[in-house]
C-alpha cells in the first residue's frame, strides 16, 4: 500500500542520513539536510494519508475500521490517529522525524545525528512491522468507532504531548553517545542537551497531568491516579529525566558529573523504550508470557531496548578513562551534595516504580507469576517523597541565590504537589444506594440523588444531583442502541474541595422479548402487536445496510404505527429506543429476519420508570484538590521559563 | 568516605524496598492453592454461572470457578458489584482465603472483559 511505500522511503532516507554522517563527518553538509528533510517529508506524507483514510471513511484499512466511524466528530477523527498502538507509534516517529530536521540546522555533531537517525530508522521499521495501513480481513460499512471514553478533550492532546516528550528525550542521548564516541571528555553536548531534555520534561510532564486530570474527571473510578502500568511507564522516563536534568546541570559547573550525565541519559531513553514494550507487546495484558511470543513487536521493542541500554553502557564503560575523574563534591554540606542526594532518591522513586510495573515479568525469572499491591508503591514512595521536601527546603535556605528563577518556581509547584496529594486524600467515601429525592450527608455536604434525565437523540443521558443546593449532572454516553457506553462521575468544584459522585450501572430486571410473526397479533401482557412489514436495503454485493420495518401497537382502542431503523455495525446491530404511546411504551426492535417474517422486538422500562429508580453511588469529598491542578500548571510553568532562560 | 556514604544509602534503600515489596507481592495461584495459603494471593477464574451473586450493603459474594479443574471458591468482596462485572470474562480476585467462614476475601476485582475491537464481523 502507498502507506507503506512512504514509510520505506522514510526508512532509506533515515538510514542515508547516518551512513552520510558516518562516512563524511561533515553534519551540516547539504546532503544530510536533504535526507533528513525526505525522511520527515515521507512520514508526514504517511501520516497525512492515515488523515485521509480516516476521514474519508475507508473501512478497507483495518485501522480506521478499528477506531473510527461515519458518526465519529470531527475532532476525534484527527484523534482516532492516535486512538491505537500502530497510529501512536506512527504519531511518535512523526515527532522524532520533525524534531530531526531540527538538528541538522543546530550544529549537531555528525556521530549524534548518525546516532538519532538511526534510532529514527529503527522507530520506523517498528512501525512498518506492525502498520496501520494493513488490509482489513474483514468487508465492513460502518466502523467500530472511537472508545466513548476517548472521545475527551483532553484524551485526544494527550497522547501527542506524551509521544512529543518521548521523541524529545532521544535527542540527549544521541547527543551523549554522539559526544563519547568522538571526543569522551568534551562538555560542549550539554548545553544543547539541557534546552532539550528541558523540553521533553516539561512535555512529559504535562502529558502525565493532562492524562490524569481526564481519568478524574472522565473514568468516574475516584482518582486521577492508578499506578497502572500505562501509567508508570511514562512516570519513569519523567523521574528519570529529571534526574538527567540536574546532572546535566552539575556537569555543566563539575566535570567530574560527566559520567553520570551520559549514565543518565542513556538509561532515561532506554526507559522510554522500556516503558513501551511493556504496555505495548502485551506482555501484562494477562500473566502468563505466552502472549509475548505472538507479538512480534514486543520481540522487536524488546531488542531495540537491550541494544539501548547494553550499547549506551558499553559505550561508556569503553570511554571510562577518557572521561574526568574525581571528587564529585568537596563536602557533605555542599550545594553538589544536595543535588546528588536529591538526584539518588528520585532514582529511588523511580527504581521503586519499576520494580512494581516490572512484577509480573520478574518474578517469572524465579518462579511463579506475580503482582504488587498498589499499596506498595504509595508505602515505598511517600517517606522518599517527605525527605526530598526537606531537602529542597533545606537546599533553598542554604543555597537559594544559586538556583534560577524556573528552578525556583518548579521546585515550589512539586512540593505543593505533594501537599496536594496528601490532602486531597484526606476526604471520606461513602457507597450507598441513592432513592430519588432522598437527602445523604457525606463529609458534612448535602447530596441529593434528583433522577435522570434522557438525551437518546444524542446518544447520551445525565445523573442529576444536588449538592448543598448546586445541580450536578453525571453525564453516561450511550451506544446507539441505547445502552450505557461510558459512565462519567458529577463532580462539583468548590474552594474547598471538589464532591466527586460516581454512580455505578443501574440495576435494571430482564426485559421482556417478543417475538414476532409477519401478520400475526402478539401480546407483551397489556398491549398488542402486529408486524406488518420490513425492508432490507443491501450494497451491491448484497450485505445488509440498513433494514426498517413497520409495526402497529394498539391498547384496543388506539392504533400506532413505529419505524425502527436498524444500521448495521460491527457490533451487531439493533433499534434506538422508540416511544410509544405518550411515553408509556418504549421498545427496540433487535433482529429481523433474512426472509423479513420474523421480528425481534424488546420491551424497555419507560424513561419515567428509569428516571425514578434508585441508583447506586460513590460519593467521595477531595479537599482542596484544585491545588493539585494548580501545582502541576506551576511546574510547567517553572520549566517553560528555565528553557526560555 | 564519599564511597561508602554511597554504598551505605543503597544497601539501605535496597532492604527497605525489599522489605516493602516482600509485604506488597501477591502470587498468582490455583483455586487449591488459595485454599490452603494464608497470605495475600491473586485467583483468576471464571464466574460461575450456578452460583447466584449476593450483594448487601458492603459486601458482594460470587462463585469464581477454576478455568481447569471446575472448582469453584466462594468470593467475598468488600464493596459492591463492579460495573461491568456482568459481561466479565475472567476475574480476577486478590485477598486472602479465610478458612473460618470457608470464602475467599477480596480486596481487589479485575475484571477482563472480551474486547468490543475484536472479532465480531457484521451479520450477513
Amino acid at each position: 500500500m502507498t502507506g507503506n511505500l512512504f514509510l520505506v522511503g522514510s526508512l532509506v532516507a533515515a538510514i542515508a542520513v547516518t551512513s552520510i554522517c558516518y562516512v563524511q563527518k561533515i553534519p551540516s553538509a547539504r546532503p544530510v539536510k536533504i535526507c533528513a528533510g525526505l525522511s520527515a517529508i515521507f512520514v508526514a506524507a504517511a501520516s497525512l494519508l492515515l488523515w485521509y483514510l480516516i476521514f474519508e471513511n475507508d473501512f478497507t484499512v483495518e485501522y480506521v475500521a478499528a477506531y473510527s466511524s461515519t458518526q465519529l466528530p470531527t475532532i476525534y477523527k484527527v484523534s482516532a490517529f492516535w486512538a491505537g498502538q500502530q497510529g501512536s507509534f506512527l504519531l511518535w516517529l512523526l515527532v522524532h522525524a520533525a524534531v530531526g530536521i531540527t538538528l541538522t540546522f543546530r550544529r549537531t555533531s555528525a556521530a549524534s545525528l548518525g546516532i538519532y537517525f538511526l534510532l529514527q530508522a529503527i522507530l520506523t521499521a517498528l512501525v512498518l512491522t506492525k502498520s496501520p495501513f494493513a488490509e482489513n480481513p474483514a468487508q465492513v460499512f460502518e466502523g467500530v468507532g472511537l472508545n466513548p471514553l476517548l472521545q475527551d478533550f483532553w484524551m485526544a492532546i494527550h497522547p501527542p504531548i506524551i509521544f512529543v516528550g518521548y521523541a524529545l528525550l532521544a535527542v540527549p542521548f544521541a547527543l551523549s553517545l554522539g559526544s563519547l564516541l568522538a571526543e569522551a571528555a568534551s562538555r560542549s553536548w550539554l548545553e544543547e542537551a539541557r534546552i532539550w531534555t528541558l523540553t521533553a520534561w516539561s512535555f512529559l510532564g504535562a502529558g502525565i497531568f493532562v492524562g490524569g486530570y481526564w481519568a478524574y474527571k472522565v473514568l468516574g473510578w475516584g482518582g486521577y491516579w492508578g499506578w497502572d502500568p500505562v501509567e508508570n511507564s511514562s512516570l519513569v522516563p519523567w523521574l528519570l529525566s529529571a534526574v538527567l536534568l540536574h546532572l546535566i546541570n552539575f556537569a555543566r559547573k563539575k566535570s567530574s558529573a560527566l559520567t553520570q550525565a551520559h549514565v543518565a541519559a542513556t538509561f532515561t531513553y532506554a526507559l522510554v523504550v522500556y516503558g513501551t514494550f511493556l504496555t505495548r507487546s502485551g506482555i501484562l495484558g494477562d500473566f502468563s508470557v505466552h502472549s509475548f511470543a505472538g507479538s512480534s513487536i514486543g520481540a522487536a521493542l524488546a531488542l531495540v531496548d537491550a541494544i539501548i541500554l547494553i550499547g549506551g553502557l558499553s559505550v561508556i564503560l569503553w570511554k571510562a578513562k577518557e572521561l574526568p575523574q574525581g571528587n564529585l563534591y568537596e563536602s557533605h554540606g555542599s550545594a553538589a551534595f544536595a543535588v546528588l542526594l536529591g538526584s539518588l532518591l528520585i532514582i529511588f522513586v523511580a527504581a521503586i516504580v519499576w520494580v512494581g510495573m516490572s512484577m509480573p515479568l520478574l518474578s517469572q525469572l524465579f518462579g511463579e507469576a506475580a503482582s504488587v499491591d498498589t499499596d506498595f508503591y504509595v508505602k515505598s514512595t511517600a517517606p522518599l517523597a517527605a525527605v526530598l521536601i526537606v531537602l529542597i527546603i533545606y537546599t533553598f535556605a542554604k543555597f537559594g541565590r544559586m538556583i534560577s528563577l524556573g528552578g525556583k518556581i518548579a521546585h515550589v509547584g512539586f512540593i505543593a504537589m505533594i501537599v496536594a496529594i496528601v490532602v486531597s486524600a484526606q476526604g471520606e467515601t461513602l457507597t450507598q444506594e441513592f432513592k430519588p429525592r432522598a437527602k445523604i450527608q457525606v463529609d458534612g455536604r448535602e447530596v441529593i440523588y434528583e433522577g435522570q434525565t434522557f438525551n437518546e437523540d444524542e446518544q447520551q443521558k445525565f445523573y442529576v444531583y444536588t449538592v448543598d443546593g448546586e445541580v450536578v449532572r453525571a453525564l453516561t454516553k450511550l451506544h446507539a442502541n441505547g445502552e450505557d457506553a461510558a459512565r462519567e462521575p458529577a463532580i462539583l468544584k468548590n474552594f474547598s474541595g471538589d464532591v466527586y459522585i460516581a454512580p455505578h450501572a443501574p440495576q435494571i430486571d430482564e426485559f421482556q422479548e417478543l417475538m414476532l410473526t409477519r401478520g400475526m397479533f402478539a401480546m407483551d401482557g397489556e398491549l398488542g402487536y402486529v408486524f406488518e412489514d420490513a425492508q432490507i436495503d443491501r450494497d451491491e454485493n448484497g450485505n445488509p445496510i440498513q433494514a426498517t420495518a413497520a409495526i402497529t401497537i394498539t391498547d384496543g382502542e388506539k392504533v400506532e404505527t413505529i419505524h425502527p431503523l436498524i444500521t448495521v455495525t460491527p457490533d451487531g446491530g439493533s433499534s434506538k429506543a422508540i416511544e410509544a404511546f405518550n411515553g408509556t411504551r418504549r421498545v427496540r426492535l433487535t433482529g429481523i429476519s433474512g426472509d423479513l417474517q420474523k421480528a425481534r422486538l424488546e420491551i424497555l422500562p419507560t424513561l419515567e420508570k428509569l428516571s425514578n429508580m434508585p441508583i447506586t453511588a460513590t460519593v467521595t469529598t477531595k479537599p482542596f484538590i484544585w491545588l493539585l491542578w494548580l501545582s502541576v500548571t506551576t511546574i510547567c510553568l517553572g520549566t517553560f521559563i528555565s528553557i526560555r532562560s | 568516605m564519599r564511597k561508602i556514604f554511597f554504598i551505605a544509602l543503597l544497601v539501605g534503600f535496597v532492604a527497605y524496598a525489599g522489605l516493602n515489596l516482600a509485604e506488597s507481592v501477591t502470587p498468582y495461584v490455583s483455586i487449591a492453592e488459595a485454599r490452603s495459603s494464608s497470605s495475600n494471593v491473586q485467583v483468576k477464574g471464571l464466574l460461575d454461572k450456578n452460583f447466584e451473586p449476593q450483594q448487601t450493603c458492603d459486601e458482594f459474594t460470587f462463585g469464581l470457578q477454576d478455568e481447569a479443574t471446575g472448582e469453584t471458591l466462594r468470593v467475598k468482596f468488600d464493596g459492591v458489584k463492579p460495573d461491568q462485572f456482568d459481561e466479565a470474562y475472567h476475574i480476577v480476585a486478590v485477598g486472602k482465603y479465610d478458612a473460618a467462614d470457608e470464602s475467599f476475601h477480596a480486596k481487589k476485582l479485575l475484571i477482563k472483559c472480551p474486547s468490543k475491537y475484536e472479532g465480531q464481523n457484521p451479520k450477513s
